[in-house]
């Protein structure tokens, strides 16, 4: 080994220091010209927003909301500030922004997830708009009235390429038939969002949380294959890994629509209810707390609904409204066609920590 | 002469002045000569003002950039992991002390996942030698075809996110894929991605480029006069790679460093292939919880204390190694290498075999990218879709119902490729001029007081994932208490690009250390004696040296920063997307074929960025710019 490679190799320090004065000095100067950009920059947006005043900070995960927005800022003059993200980053920064939230209204899939939050006391509860619900919506109101149901989507439905599966299994004891030998995937409950609200309807409907394991026991010793989302999971279907899908309506029905039938749904019996909600922050301004409530009312109005029917035709748009007189797009089944559960979001959302981790240690891995 | 240069031992110029002073590293210590009149009170006031004055000046620049590093790394890492013992600090638990959380990081999948990262990372970092040192050996110092073609090709492996990458192995190896439209599907193979095997395989590719990078700066600053001294004293091949190996010993070890700890952070790979071969890896138990509700921030930042430990590990061995010695090699007499002349033969294999290594290694990301954004259903490209160009008029055109950019008045894809691109290039023009001068600190032979730590910091922030920097820049910058003052920095723009600064440039650093640790002092000392300050001599004297290097990392930072998503979920402000998040929330609305159009004119846009950089950098710079330092070939 060389230990020495130049005999001049011993490096005086103060040149290299000096030097590197001088270049932390350049740092500073780049860094401050650079901030300098950066705050100039933000400054020409929030002077640009300022005009026009926004306070309602809007995270949602829903296909639809930038049209419903800007709708809403176009009928009211309240400006709303858009964060447009996955369900995951936004929980992700709900949670972590406890202690000095920024957000006023909340805009995502599952009602456990809004029932934990709520247990957190994150939610202004004690309001709702004044709606006509249907049957399905008075069901998913919850009782304290923390959050508000805005549509329903359907967890755990089985979507399939029928020219592959002429013949799809009809019950979910057919599901854990042999034949499905490693034919079948679903998401990891614990990184997708609509996928809790699927593993806790089968604990619900099987009649506890041991049977619920034993159902997925069954599933994972037939070769089940766990991928991380709806979108994952539809890939790998597609991609002749697997031949059903157990995943969220919507995406099976919207990549249906956009295979022009090559890709089909069917709801077995029964399904689990996956309610779309909005809540109101409960450490917000009243005044954003105030707009917050306007939100609510224009999207639970006509042209609110309308908006959320034609904003994403071919993802979140296709749920089924919970409104009376709002009737669904033609491309989802009668409800009457399909048998569906409610569960307790209390009770359910409370179990989500030690459900997802035994579905890690048990079924993941 | 300088006034710096009369200084020593003449009382008249502080210690730390002049490039000849003291050599000890310590200016507050004897300091060279301040001998006054001991009996004089005044005088002995003036010295002791003109020792604080020294030690100011001393180490002013190594505390300044310490201080921006602990800024931007250290308070939000020690915010995100100070909630694993006392989580009631940020509301994340009752407790004001508990160390259950740690516990629960050494139990069950966790453990798991954290044994499989770290033997992973090590099987990689001893491929990437291989593929690195070979790649870089054979297009510098032989014969080989296409050698002006190869360096290009890292450089673009560089550029493809590690997640492209595993979706491009899983279209071709699906039983629908690729290789089964030319009736070539296997079940084998299939099953051979989709196990601990590919995940180890895409993991090198991925990584492949780091290797690359840090051994051809030595390669090339190396020049020919070892192995010819070799030969002269009649040494054969033999004794040539005893001697050549250990003046590279720093290059490897620098290489074995950075892809330990990109391995281990990596997310891409470990939430698709690991994730569906039920190959538990260390990031996806940071991701699961997070994502748990409620977020379970104390587990995934137990878990982060592991990752960031781990990277003592390649710390400890290059210190170990490297401890006392110099390895610079690229000074004012370095002469240029002479190339191995291959035989017709040799030469053909060889060009064969790193030709059909750079079809696979981006062959296979390519088709996930493009394939996916010609065809109209979910992204997978094979089932027998039509072909569309819709998904790019989704992209373009401003008027699509669903269009996120709407909101803020920006139309299509313009506004955050626009934002992503302006936010990447301050990140990169910051994070090289951060990144050398902590990469002058880290290779200097006597480190500072704060260069271990900082090593260390530097190493474990890069073994973490963004997630966790994220929610750490929230934790500490989203203070109830400066809300409370006015200072509300969370989700604006100065914010994110201080969170991307805090990702790029510790591996920008790491990256530079390499070419930084060849430049020998005596081209600074030129400088100076030739009457230059120190910023001039630096200006003249080095900086043509490094500017390659510079160009090249500063088009890797804007790359990476330009692609990075983690950190933009968390920070952006709200309205103003980046072109990573408005990509993810196509895929995640269900409209992947768009994100994956996106995703193609990003990449047009990025690469375009890059050729009129690169261009530009031929056309500007001095000849003898172009001709130094490492990396040739590229620029």
């Amino acid at each position: 080994m060389l230990t020495h490679i130049s005999p001049n190799a011993s490096l005086p320090r103060g040149d290299k220091t000096t030097a590197t004065t001088k270049l932390a000095a350049a740092v500073m100067t780049a860094a401050a010209l650079a901030t300098t950009g950066i705050v100039a920059t933000t400054a020409t947006v929030a002077a640009a927003a300022t005009t026009s005043g926004p306070t309602l900070v809007l995270y949602s995960a829903q296909g639809y909301d930038s049209a419903e927005t800007t709708a809403f800022q176009k009928a009211t003059g309240i400006k709303v500030s858009l964060d447009d993200d996955s369900t995951g980053p936004l929980l992700i920064k709900v949670e972590a922004e406890k202690n000095n939230p920024k957000w006023g209204l909340l805009w995502v899939d599952g009602a456990t997830a809004f029932a934990s939050l709520d247990q957190q006391g994150l939610l202004m509860k004690g309001w709702e708009p004044t709606v006509t619900w249907n049957t399905l919506g008075k069901q998913a109101v919850p009782a304290d009235k923390s959050y508000i149901p805005t549509g329903l989507t359907m967890a755990g439905t089985l979507v399939y390429e029928p020219k592959e599966v002429p013949d799809p299994p009809t019950t979910w004891q057919q599901v854990l038939n042999p034949k499905w030998s490693n034919e079948i995937g679903m998401n990891d409950p614990a990184v997708s969002g609509p996928t809790y609200p699927f593993v806790a309807g089968m604990m619900n409907y099987l009649g506890g949380v041991a049977q619920g394991e034993k159902f997925y026991e069954s599933l994972n010793k037939n070769g089940l294959q766990v991928n991380l989302t709806n979108g994952n999971t539809l890939e790998v279907l597609e991609g002749g890994i697997i031949k059903l899908a157990l995943i969220q309506s919507s995406a099976g029905i919207g990549a249906g629509l956009k295979t022009h039938g090559e890709i089909k749904v069917k709801f077995l019996d029964p399904v689990t209810a996956l309610p779309s909600a909005l809540g109101i922050d409960s450490k917000a301004p009243k005044a954003e707390q105030l707009e917050a409530e306007k939100f609510v009312e224009f999207v639970m109005s006509a042209q609110g609904q309308q908006i959320m029917q034609s904003g994403d035709p071919t993802g979140d748009s296709l749920y089924w409204p919970v409104l009376q007189g709002v009737n669904p797009l033609p491309a989802l089944p009668p409800l009457s066609s399909i048998h569906v559960q409610n569960i307790n979001p209390y009770t359910w959302g409370a179990r989500e920590d030690a459900v997802n981790t035994w579905f890690t240690d048990n079924i993941v891995e | 002469m300088p006034a710096a240069l009369t200084g020593q031992g003449q009382g008249t110029s502080p210690a730390g002045a002049g490039p000849y002073d003291d050599a000890t590293g310590n200016g507050t210590g004897t300091g060279g000569g301040f001998n006054l009149d001991n009996g004089d009170r005044p005088g002995r006031a003036a010295a002791l003002r003109s020792k604080v004055a020294d030690a100011a000046r001393h180490y002013a620049g190594q505390w300044l950039v310490w201080a921006i590093l602990a800024f931007l790394v250290a308070v939000p890492v020690g915010a995100f992991l100070v909630q694993v013992f006392v989580p009631r600090l940020f509301d994340q638990g009752t407790s004001w002390f508990t160390l259950s959380n740690l516990t629960q990081a050494f139990q069950g999948h966790t453990f798991l996942g954290l044994f499989n990262s770290l033997w992973v990372s090590t099987v990689v970092c001893v491929l990437d030698l291989v593929i690195g040192g070979g790649v870089a050996w054979l297009s510098m110092r032989t014969t080989i075809g296409g050698r002006r073609i190869w360096p290009g090709m890292m450089w673009g492996l560089l550029l493809v996110p590690t997640w492209l990458m595993a979706q491009g192995w899983q279209y071709l190896t699906e039983p629908k894929g690729v290789l089964s439209q030319f009736g070539l599907y296997s079940p084998l193979v299939h099953h051979v991605i989709f196990s601990p095997i590919g995940v180890v395989l895409v993991d090198s590719l991925a990584t492949a480029p780091y290797a690359y990078l840090t051994l051809s700066a030595a390669l090339g600053g190396l020049g020919s006069q070892f192995e010819e001294a070799v030969r002269v004293h009649g040494g054969g091949r033999v004794a040539t790679f005893r001697v050549v190996v250990p003046v590279l010993a720093p290059a490897v070890l620098a290489s074995v460093a950075l892809v330990f700890v990109e391995t281990m952070s990596d997310y891409g790979v470990a939430s698709t292939l690991a994730f569906q071969s039920r190959f538990p890896m260390a990031t996806y138990g940071i991701y699961q919880a997070i994502n748990n509700l409620p977020a379970q921030f104390p587990v995934a930042g137990a878990i982060s204390i592991l990752l960031l430990a781990s990277a003592a590990i390649p710390l400890a061995l290059q210190s170990r190694v490297t401890r006392g010695r110099s390895y610079a090699i690229l000074s004012g007499r370095t002469r240029p290498a002479t190339r191995y002349r291959l035989g017709r033969a040799g030469k053909w294999s060889l060009t064969s075999v790193v030709g059909l290594f750079f079809v696979v290694a981006l062959g296979a990301p390519g088709l996930g990218a493009f394939a996916g954004s010609f065809v109209a259903n979910l992204g997978s490209p094979l089932g027998g879709q039509a072909l569309t160009l819709a998904n790019y008029r989704e992209v373009f055109s401003g008027d699509i119902a669903y269009s996120h950019s709407i909101a803020e008045g920006a139309s299509g894809t313009s506004g955050p490729v626009l934002l992503s691109t302006m936010l990447a290039a301050i990140t990169a023009t910051i994070t090289v001029v951060v990144g050398l001068a902590v990469a002058r600190l880290l290779v200097a032979r006597r480190p500072g007081r704060f260069t271990k730590a900082g090593d260390l910091l530097i190493l474990g922030s890069i073994a973490l994932p963004g997630i966790v920097l994220g929610a750490g820049y929230i934790f500490a910058f989203n203070l109830p208490i400066a809300s409370r003052l006015g200072v509300d920095l969370y989700e604006t723009l100065p914010l994110l690009v201080m969170g991307y600064l805090a990702t790029s440039i510790p591996t920008t650093s790491r990256i530079m250390m390499g070419p930084v640790a060849q430049v020998h002092g005596s081209l600074m000392e030129a400088g100076r004696v030739h009457g230059a300050r120190a910023l001039s001599a630096l200006r003249s004297c080095y900086v043509p040296v490094v500017s390659r290097v510079l160009v090249l990392v500063w088009l890797v930072t804007l790359t990476k920063t330009f692609w990075e998503l983690p950190i933009s979920q968390l920070l952006y402000p709200p309205g103003q997307e980046t072109v990573s998040v408005a990509i993810d929330s196509w895929n995640n609305n269900y409209h992947p074929e768009v994100g994956a159009a996106m995703t193609v004119v990003a990449l047009g846009a990025c690469f375009l960025v890059i050729g009129l950089v690169l261009g530009g950098f031929r056309l500007l710079a001095p000849k003898g710019w172009r001709r130094m330092g490492g990396w040739r070939s590229v620029a």
